[in-house]
């Protein structure tokens, strides 16, 4: 029963950019686009959430990874002329090996100071990005970045892109289900529960911490390869601070170490501003308020609506 | 030589800026353990308090200042009880995420309401030059070092002597301890929201005729300020002030002779080098501010 059920899901997922052209054939562009944003975000919340909601960590460095990932892979297909298929492994290692040297003197601190500490990490690659402008040519955004091609396949058109979309969620999502469930999952929440404890049965807090810290950022990487392979354009603004509150308000509106809360949110998160209509600023003061009575109110976001029972998460 | 004293001079100005800031965020974290993510947003919206008052409303400077210090001042007691006593029992996740939450609230409100252009305020100190043996400043420098020695001083006074200040010193080494030998713990920590916040209206106050007031101004100073309470062992105010002004200075030289574009990335550089020889700061870590 259970089969059939993920079956019906996934061949309706697949299916989506027939059924959006049959029910609203005027809008169908519009649409896509946003279920592609919709997806890539979902992808980049899971990895996030990999970090926060899984060892307890509270980084605030994934526009950076995102951003080192996409410019990575932006500058080496549009400067070197690589293909997509060297590009896309490039942006995913150098935000990883990034992730990992800054690791080293950020797990140092703990709770706030790490939190301030990737801030500072992420405030200061996107102030490299905006001023090394012979490099990634600053506030004039790197421009004709490539659509992807992986030998005859070519991705160019929405239905492509938003299957591209479907298929990164999905291999982050199954990633994410494989990382948080099994032995590992397990030491990963024993060290966000309690780190005395875990040490205590020799569960090394800060080598799972990397772990997920190294492995969140590479798939931030990815994300933002695909992400700028999509909309084609990267500018340093993609790298502002203001992701990561995006991010946070996403995986708490869900709620944080669930997969399907973390979909649900990223959901809801995009669907919001269409709803809401309004002018950007509008919107971060609605996102302001909207994660202040959240995390007051309902650490456990919409999960916990739909549990309807106290969860043991410690965030 | 004199080009030398002039980043000097600018140094110690940002490091009188980053000092009062970083007071604000080590006497809340000494308090009552939470770190202010919104205080450079408190800076922010003392700097516009200013600007009504001194601009709009025409106010003589010093009263104009002084009315900006009060007005954060309520602002930092209105913010305890709104939004921060709600949070002090949960964990530092929340506490964090909530008080992110407000600034970034703030930070747009600030721009729908007063616009991103940023507001000049020049005073007749700001626009008059003084020249001592060749180095130029503004006379509004050494006023800005001077008001905020006098501050320092004022406030090491308040907390070694005055009752409310050893309250607070009581409740940063032994929160339990207080509550039971009668100290109103929630008292002391609305009083300690208010005169974090009065010092960031304050700071404002001093330093806006010299540089501008803008909404974004709130983040980087947030993390300048933090990482000088970092650097100077978590929640030790001296610590802390000292740090602020090596800071300054550190990223006023390196504006003047390595990289303008480069200078916000000093204070992090700083930051991650102290960290890595002196994980506990460079002064130490002791019990209580």
């Amino acid at each position: 029963m259970r089969a059939v059920r993920w079956t019906v899901g996934a061949a309706f997922l697949v299916a989506v950019p027939w059924i959006v052209a049959a029910a609203v054939p005027g809008q169908q562009r519009y649409v896509l686009h946003v279920l592609i944003f919709t997806a890539l975000y979902g992808a980049l919340a899971l990895s996030y959430d990999l970090i926060v909601g899984h060892v307890g960590s509270l980084s605030l460095a994934h526009p950076a990874f995102f951003g080192i990932g996409a410019y990575t892979a932006a500058l080496l297909a549009t400067e070197v002329g690589w293909p997509f298929a060297a590009a896309l492994p490039a942006g995913i290692a150098m935000a990883g090996l990034v992730a990992l040297a800054m690791g080293v003197p950020m797990f140092r601190l703990t709770e706030h100071s790490f939190a301030m500490g990737t801030l500072g990490f992420a405030l200061v690659t996107q102030i490299v990005a905006t001023n090394w402008v012979d490099f990634t040519r600053g506030p004039l955004c790197v421009t004709g970045i490539p659509k992807p091609q992986l030998g005859s396949l070519r991705i160019a058109t929405l239905p492509a892109f938003y299957w591209m979309g479907l298929a990164t969620v999905g291999g982050v999502g199954l990633l994410y289900h494989g990382l948080t469930t099994f032995r590992l999952g397990r030491a990963f929440h024993a060290v966000r529960d309690n780190e005395t404890l875990a040490s205590a049965a020799s569960i090394h807090p800060l080598k799972y911490r990397m772990i997920a810290f190294v492995i969140g950022g590479a798939v931030a990487g990815g994300v933002g390869t695909l992400y700028v392979s999509y909309v084609g354009v990267l500018c340093p603004g993609e790298l502002a601070v203001s992701l990561s509150v995006n991010l946070l308000v996403m995986i708490f509106l869900g709620g944080v170490g669930s997969l399907r809360g973390v979909l649900v949110g990223a959901a809801a998160f995009t669907a919001l501003p269409e709803i809401l209509r309004m002018a950007p600023t509008w919107r971060m003061v609605i996102y302001g308020l909207l994660l202040l009575i959240i995390v007051i109110r309902a650490p456990d976001g919409l999960e916990g609506v739909i549990r309807r029972r106290p969860s043991s998460s410690g965030a | 030589m004199s080009d030398l004293l002039e980043q000097l001079v600018h140094g110690l100005t940002l490091g009188s800026l980053y000092a009062m800031v970083a007071t604000g965020l080590a006497l809340m974290f000494g308090v009552v353990r939470l770190v202010n993510f919104a205080h450079g947003e408190f800076y922010m919206l003392g700097g516009y308090a200013f600007w009504y008052a001194y601009a709009e409303l025409g106010l003589p400077y010093p009263v104009a200042g002084l009315a900006a210090a009060a007005a954060m001042g309520v602002f930092g007691l209105a913010y305890e009880r709104g939004v921060i006593r709600s949070i002090l029992a949960r964990t530092w996740h929340v506490q964090l995420i909530a008080t992110l939450a407000t600034s970034i609230t703030l930070t747009n409100l600030a721009i729908l309401v007063f616009g991103t252009q940023p507001k000049e305020v020049p005073t007749t100190l700001s626009s008059t030059i003084a020249d001592v043996g060749g180095v130029r400043m503004a006379w509004q420098r050494p006023l800005v070092l001077v008001a905020a020695v006098i501050i320092f001083a004022g406030l090491e006074w308040f907390v070694t002597r005055a009752k409310l200040g050893k309250a607070m010193r009581a409740m940063s080494q032994n929160r339990e301890a207080c509550a039971v030998v009668g100290v109103d713990v929630q008292r002391v920590a609305l009083a300690t929201f208010g005169i974090s916040a009065a010092l960031a209206g304050g700071a404002a106050a001093l330093v806006s005729p010299l540089f501008n007031i803008f909404p974004d101004v709130g983040a980087l100073l947030t993390l300048k300020a933090f990482a000088a309470v970092i650097v100077g062992g978590f929640g030790y105010v001296r610590g802390a002030i000292a740090a602020a002004f090596l800071i300054g200075l550190a990223e006023s030289l390196a504006a003047g002779y390595v990289s303008y574009a480069y200078k916000d990335a000093i204070a992090f550089v700083v930051m991650v080098a102290v960290l890595l020889v002196r994980p506990q700061g460079l002064f130490g870590r002791r019990i209580g501010i």
